[in-house]
């Protein structure tokens, strides 16, 4: 086998990246084909192998695997073509999923929806009352039967359900993590009743306790298990039909892969799967290159995507918001944020200036595409400093109109508050790379990390040109802008490094520091599950790893802390290790002094992350070398890179002429087919060795806060 | 009984100073940084980023203060409030936490400045502050710690991070007693103390907090995290002016103040001139009391400006009073959340066009030492309620307005304290905070939502029924919506919650505090034609068979199925729950808006199909007549005219 492939489906294009052994790559685009992604998916190899020089049997035939990111599951979801699913959960319960704990009210939603309290209300429920069914049963908190299962009544709803249509059915009983018999019985009763029927169990997906994320997370799974399920097997089967050897593996919203199989039983981990392959392509580069902690940020034309590597490993979160509901599904944490370049600049009634978080988008997009766009975007102030070039976007794909931008600005924004043009547009520029910086903020400190430890790696079109910005103000220690091979196709590079990542969880909520014994059973059995699930597979792997971690809290809090447990058996002394670790973490997050050790601490979750590390990961191939330190200037012209420094003459550097070793000094701009680089004065940009723009600060003050020593 | 305390007078507040009067009251050793007129170098760009970090940081702080968090009221209800003020105590930010509770705490940093000021008030210092005469709390659980900013030796604007305590002493568990007949049989209020000095806790002072707590751990743990979240306030406002000059800072600051009183001025001045009154009730005022006892709200606007005037309220009685903190932050959490949509939440800023009128001694505006351990769920709730009524009747007249009308939600809270021993024999005590599922009112576009919450917190939150029965030995027969207890309308009130509890793994009786109005009046009134939500309801179950029921393989559904005893209980009750009692709470519903008979019929079909509406209220009320679940078109539109039919001859009777 010599090549691995990756396959990023995207709302306009589908990318297909493959590496070879020798370390070439090869990309290829193809247009995605809606709603029948799986046609851009073989568009996308037949254009691969075209750019080859090979046939696409040739090509298949010698794939290793191939690693698919796909939107399906988030697809269906949005578009609401989910199968018809019953959902049965204990009496006295049915509601918990449309009483949403209120959370659901405003679940998700911005600080200026939220602030319109009154406006505010629940989603569409995920299915109607009819089609929730209460077993009479009770299990408690500490697993023992209540009130036994009424397998007569569950029969007459099944039957029921199953009259009204229903294809799949999802099970969520109460405490069904500490006593799963009553859900594995119901389970048996429907596969008797009508074996074709999708089914699916909480003490399965989610054994976690809260009730309504775990039930939220069944239902959803069995409404999308079956969609995924019609989406991957005709794939497979023409994929195989055209060549294909290996495996079909798909990305998961964990950053791992799972093979395709088994994917629809675990369909809602694929949620967020197009959204982590930038995540994983950083943190291949980052092990390339000897970047343990990465800030990874993805601006493209509507969204902006953050996502964080530490110690070599993406940032998980136990759950996750979507459309208003709580899903309890580990996931890499990627911010996702309507502010691209397609923001819009406003005035409010009092002249206020906002950018975002309404955007253009792709269609009409900014003024300056011409293509009937009225309100100025921050591409629109971009091309009004200067930053872009009229005639080299995209690398000249698209001609740019800088009256319509101009025009656009002063209507909207300079005439109302007596600004200039540039002024206004230098404005937009400035309040957009706060903005992100402040969203990168919050997202790397309230998950307990201090930005000056990290790298900031930037891609998207828009990325690059306020990178430099936001990487300043966050005084980050460099920043890097991926400019290799795969730029255009960064997404699809990282699916193709991808290993196979598989997770078990369970609650047991306990005061620590508690019975070792107890714990390690919990644990070794995740482990064992984890290694089962990786072997289901169906893959050979380079090498098994686990990693244990709990979800630790003091006494009574709600949020948990995800702490660390070392493998093999636990001791008393590991034990207290484990309180030590959560201490230490919870005084990082919030700052020492703030834990209370007196009040108690418990875990209450324990999770088991399985890793199957695939045999080949392609590198990034070396760039050539330059000839001269220094590179070539194509042209300078006017611009305004950094409002304090205010318009400069500044030197423009073609990309393409660049090579690795090649140093330049800010006021800069660098013009890349796929993006423009922004080097502000007093930074410096230098070509790596694998032809990535890393920028750097000559100067760095660090600021302090007196006296918070607290 | 409560009579006068003198010298208590120097803790009533009833009013906010002006910055002039503030100014003369400090010593000359104290420098404030003040906003200076002339300073004009604030661009519309600097502003703009300042303001939107302003706002980031009350979240971090409210994030922070959360997460910290031991208690369930906290973590689950969101019952905290965080804030920036400038020097003078003017809130710039508030958090979209419990707005009553954030919205008073100008009245404790004026306080603190004219009272503290003397003594000293310096950089590393941090107040802690539960006296509802002062401000910052509505009711003595509501602890305030408030924290100046100091800049290059000036004073330069205050945070305050407060959160509901679940028990600081006082003749019951949770510190409200119905039997209260002054404040002297509640939890002790305190002034502001210094609890952090020179940036350490000090521990004789925390020892002096604790002490009178049932709870002192949880309520330890929670201290450390509003002093964390202040201390995350107070790095990033400095992180802001070394970035961009205390000047310029303060500038915006004293922009956001000016914005929100514009825009709530361009607001007022879209509505019509006139006066809207309203009235909301609280039944009993403590133990054995069959009166009702009004707050009674008059709104004149005139122009750009509200006048407020609460002539008429009720005197103070019993245990359900509040002081003029609690009337002050429940007027200003009703502007937020009927017009303050798209205006900075710096109420600071309100308060120029807003006057009130208040007579000393009535149940919004108690005199030391009246009961005010109550206070945020029963006057000062009350006024939120009379304020939201006025303010609606106003939008709902006024063309540019009348969008965001809306009738009341739920205007009571459900209170049930439980404390006991568990199976382990240890101590606990919890709040039921599944009442916070109550429902929506209706507007005038749209029905209201369902369970969606008390919108005064408007992030609000209920637990999992599995973190309840995880917290407390008691396990839940049901947790559901209930049909019609949302108010009728062309547009319907959001439907409530009900809930059933019984002890689990535990023999020994539960002290219970059973306390929530709204049981014989709905404090959840109608708009424009719309009837009220429901009532509330709780009933005990004594004695009840839920062994045999469980062993019979059953769950009840309804307290029939429960065997035992049913007992009715009043609005404030001191009681036990025994261990074969069952416990049942039902909260109020959304009050709806317009005529119910000129409700789309569709609607009404698919509201039975949702059991939000019976179909018997749907033929009674809605006059939308059901065959086998479908719309009998024929059969509705002659219901309908019955309906009208009645009604005219009612009206025509009544003259």
């Amino acid at each position: 086998m010599v090549y691995v492939l990756g396959i990023d489906v995207g709302g306009t294009f589908t990318d297909a990246v493959a590496a070879d052994l020798d370390g070439n790559l090869y990309s290829a685009k193809a247009p995605s084909t809606p709603p029948d992604f799986g046609q851009g998916v073989l568009d996308s190899i037949d254009a691969l192998s075209a750019s080859m020089g090979v046939s696409t049997a040739e090509l298949l035939g010698q794939t290793s695997y191939i690693a698919h990111g796909t939107t399906s599951t988030l697809n269906a979801l949005v578009t609401g073509a989910v199968a018809t699913t019953g959902f049965i959960t204990t009496k006295g319960h049915r509601d918990a999923i449309f009483i949403m704990n209120i959370e659901g009210r405003y679940a998700g939603k911005g600080a200026e929806e939220i602030q319109a309290v009154k406006r505010t209300r629940k989603p569409k429920a995920l299915v109607p009352k009819r089609q929730v069914k209460e077993a009479v049963e009770r299990i408690d908190l500490n697993g023992s039967v209540v009130v036994t299962l009424d397998e007569e009544a569950l029969r007459a709803d099944v039957r029921d359900l199953l009259e009204q249509g229903v294809t799949s059915i999802a099970v969520s009983l109460l405490w069904s993590f500490r006593n799963p018999s009553h859900e594995h019985r119901v389970r048996e009763i429907i596969e008797e009743m009508a074996p074709e029927v999708f089914v699916v169990l909480s003490s399965d997906i989610s054994p976690r306790i809260r009730e309504y994320p775990r039930s939220v997370t069944t239902l959803l799974n069995a409404q999308v298990g079956p969609m995924l399920r019609d989406y991957l097997a005709p794939l497979q089967a023409e994929l195989e039909n055209r060549g294909l050897e290996g495996p079909l593996l798909i990305m998961q919203g964990s950053g791992g892969t799972i093979a395709a199989a088994e994917a629809p039983k675990v369909a809602i981990t694929t949620i967020g799967s197009v959204l982590t392959g930038g995540v994983a392509g950083a943190r291949k580069l980052g092990s390339q290159l000897g970047h343990e902690n990465i800030i990874s940020t993805d601006i493209g034309g509507t969204t902006f995507l953050v996502g964080m590597v530490v110690d070599g490993e993406p940032v998980m979160e136990s759950s996750t918001v979507l459309d208003q509901y709580r899903i309890s599904t580990p996931m890499a944490k990627v911010a996702t944020i309507g502010s691209g370049g397609g923001a819009i600049a406003s005035l409010d009634a009092n002249n206020n200036l906002h950018v975002g978080p309404r955007s253009a988008g792709a269609k009409p997009g900014p003024a300056c595409f011409g293509m009937g766009g009225e309100e100025p975007t921050v591409t629109d102030a971009n091309l009004v400093l200067g930053i872009l070039n009229p005639d080299y976007f995209l690398g000249g794909a698209k001609t740019l109109d800088v009256e319509k931008a101009r025009a656009a600005i002063a209507t909207h924004i300079g005439d109302p508050l007596g600004l200039s043009v540039e002024d206004a547009a230098a404005a937009i520029f400035e309040i957009q790379n706060a903005q992100t910086a402040d969203l990168v903020r919050t997202e790397v400190v309230g998950a307990g990390f201090d930005p000056r430890d990290f790298m900031i790696y930037a891609f998207g079109g828009s990325g690059p040109i306020h990178c430099a910005a936001y990487g300043r103000d966050l005084r980050s220690q460099g920043i890097l802008v991926p400019l290799g091979p795969t730029s255009s196709t960064f997404s699809a590079y990282g699916l193709a490094n991808a290993d196979v990542l598989v997770t078990a969880e369970r609650s047991d909520p306990m005061a620590l520091p508690a019975d070792p014994a107890r714990l390690t059973k919990h644990l070794q059995e995740l482990e064992a599950e984890v290694r089962e699930q990786l072997e289901a597979q169906g893959l050979t792997y380079k090498e098994i790893r686990t990693s244990r971690e709990a979800d630790v809290r003091y006494t009574a809090q709600i949020w948990e802390v995800p702490t660390p447990i070392p493998d093999g058996e636990l001791t008393e002394e590991s034990v207290r290790g484990i309180v030590d670790a959560f201490e230490d973490r919870y005084s990082t997050l919030y700052g020492s002094g703030t834990g209370f050790a007196d009040a108690g601490v418990q875990a209450i979750t324990y999770r088991v992350y399985g890793v199957g590390v695939l045999p080949y990961k392609p590198d990034l191939p070396q760039a050539a070398e330059a000839q001269s330190h220094s590179p070539e200037v194509k042209t300078h012209r006017r611009a305004m890179l950094d409002a304090r420094a205010g318009w400069q003459q500044v030197a423009v550097y073609a990309y393409t002429a660049l090579a690795a070793g090649h140093v330049l000094e800010g006021p800069a701009i660098i013009e890349a087919p796929s993006t423009t680089v922004v080097v502000p004065g007093g930074a410096t940009a230098t070509v790596d060795r694998l032809g990535n723009v890393v920028i750097t600060y000559r100067e760095e003050k660090n600021h302090g806060v007196p006296g918070s020593g607290l | 009984m409560a009579f006068p305390v003198p010298g208590s007078e120097v803790f009533t507040q009833r009013g906010l100073a002006s910055r002039e009067a503030v100014l003369a009251a400090l010593p000359d050793s104290l420098e404030l940084h003040q906003h200076d007129p002339s300073f004009d170098e604030l661009d519309a760009l600097t502003a703009e980023v300042v303001r939107h970090r302003l706002w980031a940081t009350t979240e971090r702080m409210g994030q922070a203060l959360n997460r910290m968090s031991g208690s369930l009221v906290v973590t689950d209800c969101n019952d905290i409030g965080v804030v920036i003020t400038n020097e003078i105590g003017d809130v710039v930010q508030v958090g979209p936490y419990s707005l009553s509770l954030a919205t008073s705490i100008d009245l404790a940093i004026r306080w603190i400045l004219e009272h503290r000021g003397p003594s000293g008030i310096r950089d590393g210092d941090m107040f802690l502050c539960n006296d509802p005469w002062i401000g910052g709390a509505i009711h003595q659980n509501d602890v305030a710690v408030i924290a100046p900013i100091f800049h290059d030796g000036k004073l330069f604007a205050w945070t305050a991070s407060m959160a509901h305590q679940i028990d600081l002493g006082g003749a019951s568990p949770g510190s409200w007693t119905p039997r209260a007949e002054d404040v002297f049989m509640e939890s002790l209020p305190t002034p502001p103390v210094r609890i952090v000095r020179n940036f350490e806790i000090q521990d004789d002072v925390e020892d002096v907090y604790l002490r009178r707590s049932r709870m002192p751990k949880v309520v330890a743990l929670d201290l450390r995290a509003k002093i964390g979240a202040n201390r995350v306030g107070r790095e990033r406002v400095l992180e802001l002016v070394e970035r961009y000059g205390a000047d310029t800072v303060k500038a915006t600051m004293a922009r956001q103040l000016d914005d929100a009183e514009a825009k709530l001025r361009a607001k007022l001045a879209l509505a019509p001139d006139g006066t809207w009154t309203a009235s909301s009730f609280q039944e009993q005022s403590h133990t054995g009391d069959r009166n009702l006892h009004e707050v009674r709200c008059t709104l004149t606007k005139t122009g750009t400006e509200m006048h407020f005037d609460f002539t008429g309220t009720s005197p103070e009685a019993g245990m359900i009073n509040c002081t003029y903190a609690g009337l002050h932050g429940a007027l200003v959490a009703g502007i937020i959340m009927n017009l303050g949509h798209d205006i900075p939440w710096a109420t600071g800023g309100m308060w120029r066009a807003i006057t009130v009128t208040s007579e000393p001694g009535t149940l919004n505006n108690a005199d030391f030492p009246a009961a005010v351990g109550k206070a945020s769920v029963a006057a000062s709730f009350c006024t939120i309620n009379v304020v939201e009524e006025c303010l609606s009747k106003m939008t709902d007249g006024s063309e540019g307005l009348h969008d965001h009308t809306t009738a009341k939600g739920c205007g009571t809270w459900d209170l049930c304290v439980l404390a006991g021993l568990d199976g382990a024999g240890q101590p606990f005590a919890t709040m039921l905070t599944d009442a916070m599922g109550a429902g929506c009112g209706a507007g005038v576009d749209r029905d209201g939502t369902d369970s969606g919450g008390i919108l005064s917190i408007p992030m609000g939150r209920m637990p999992d029924v599995e973190m309840m029965e995880f917290s407390a030995p008691i396990l839940y027969l049901w947790r559901r919506e209930e049909t019609d207890t949302g108010g009728a309308g062309r547009y319907r009130g959001g439907v409530t919650a009900s809930l059933a509890i019984i002890p689990h793994n535990t023999e020994v009786p539960m002290g219970q505090v059973v306390s929530g109005s709204g049981k014989a009046v709905s404090q959840n009134t109608g708009l424009a034609g719309g009837y009220p939500g429901n009532t509330q309801l709780d009933i005990a179950v004594r004695e009840g068979e839920l062994a045999r029921v469980f062993a019979e393989g059953r769950i009840p559904a309804a307290v029939e199925e429960m065997g035992g005893t049913t007992e009715i209980l009043s609005c404030e009750e001191e009681t036990v729950l025994g261990p074969r009692d069952v416990h049942v709470m039902l909260w109020q519903g959304g009050g709806g808006y317009g005529d119910p008979v000129s409700r789309d019929p569709g609607l009404v079909v698919h509201d039975v199909a949702e059991l939000r509406v019976s179909p018997q209220a749907a033929h009674d009320i809605y006059g939308v007549v059901l065959v086998d679940g479908e719309l009998d078109e024929a059969g509705t539109t002659a219901r309908r005219e019955q309906i009208k039919n009645e009604r005219r001859e009612k009206a025509v009777a009544a003259r």
